[in-house]
């Protein structure tokens, strides 16, 4: 009877993993459960609203709900995450008069970041 | 002798309800003694949790802040403000284009920033905020720290803070360092 066990076994696996992961965009780098506790850290979320994190309502900056279905960010970037990155590391190389800080986040952050970000649809 | 219907019902009643007051006060025990809640700045509140902290927070510096009598702030005072704000401020709080220091970044709850606090406070409710800190919140009382006319200076520093681009701060906070309690208005 080993076969029903597996299949238990990995019915419970799966389960498992359902429940703590967050589901990755496809082609997306980079790990987006970390990314969704990276951006509290980074304070993103005293100016953005971000659906899944807790926090006061705020309009500073926008919302990020939707992110993943944005065809632009930053008013001119097009939405990919090479150009999600920059624009989280250094907003002044994008737009020199960005009101939006650059954080002083790590690119590993950043990627993570982004992948949780472009989860949001 | 039995028992009247109506005493009945009233009996049942207060049992009930001293039983579910028992209960309740048992599982809220529980929970604080467990230790279960996680404390840790890295996970988030939970929602409610947050939403009743805040909305506690709101009403508590609304009734304390009644009493406090606003004097006129003018360009003058904002002014007067930006380098003070630059200097005990910025560091947890940030202004347009300007970052916070990494300890400002990572609490919980973020301080969060203040170019939109005159939408969300008048101005003798940041006073007293400013005055008095926020316990458990990590915002310090800065009456020790401030004089009254610095914290006023500030507060009208804060309420500019709207109609500032990230050049406008840049220019505003230019000017050299002041060391707080160096002006000397009365406390």
């Amino acid at each position: 009877m080993k076969t029903p066990h597996l299949f238990l076994a990995t019915l419970a696996a799966c389960l498992l993993l359902a429940g703590c992961d967050t589901r990755r965009a496809p082609g997306i780098e980079g790990d987006p459960d970390r990314g969704k506790v990276a951006l509290a850290q980074y304070a993103c979320r005293s100016c953005h609203v971000v659906p899944g994190v807790t926090g006061s309502d705020t309009m500073v900056g926008r919302p990020l709900d939707g992110l993943g279905q944005r065809k632009f960010i930053a008013g001119s970037l097009p939405n990919n995450q090479a150009n999600l990155v920059r624009w989280i590391r250094n907003p002044q190389s994008v737009d020199p008069e960005s009101a939006m800080p650059a954080m002083g986040v790590t690119e590993q952050d950043a990627l993570d970041i982004s992948a949780y970000l472009l989860t949001l649809e | 002798m039995p028992v009247s219907r109506p005493t009945l019902v009233i009996r049942t009643a207060v049992l009930t309800l001293l039983a579910a007051g028992v209960a309740a006060a048992a599982v809220g025990f529980t929970v604080l003694r467990s230790g279960w809640y996680d404390i840790g700045a890295t996970t988030q509140h939970l929602s409610s949790v947050y939403k009743l902290l805040e909305q506690g927070m709101q009403y508590s510096v609304r009734h304390h802040a009644m009493e406090v009598v606003t004097p006129p702030l003018g360009q003058a005072e904002a002014l007067r403000g930006a380098p003070l704000y630059r200097d005990n401020c910025a560091q947890c709080h940030g202004g347009p284009g300007v970052a916070t220091a990494a300890h400002g970044m990572s609490m919980q709850p973020v301080p969060g920033p203040l170019v939109d606090a005159s939408r969300r406070w008048r101005p003798r409710e940041i006073f007293w905020i400013t005055r008095h800190g926020i316990k458990m919140s990590g915002m310090p009382a800065w009456e020790y720290h401030l004089n009254e006319a610095e914290t006023w200076a500030i507060v009208a520093f804060i309420n500019r803070m709207q109609d500032m681009s990230a050049r406008d701060y840049r220019t505003l906070t230019a000017s050299p360092p002041v060391r707080a309690g160096d002006q000397q208005e009365a406390r």
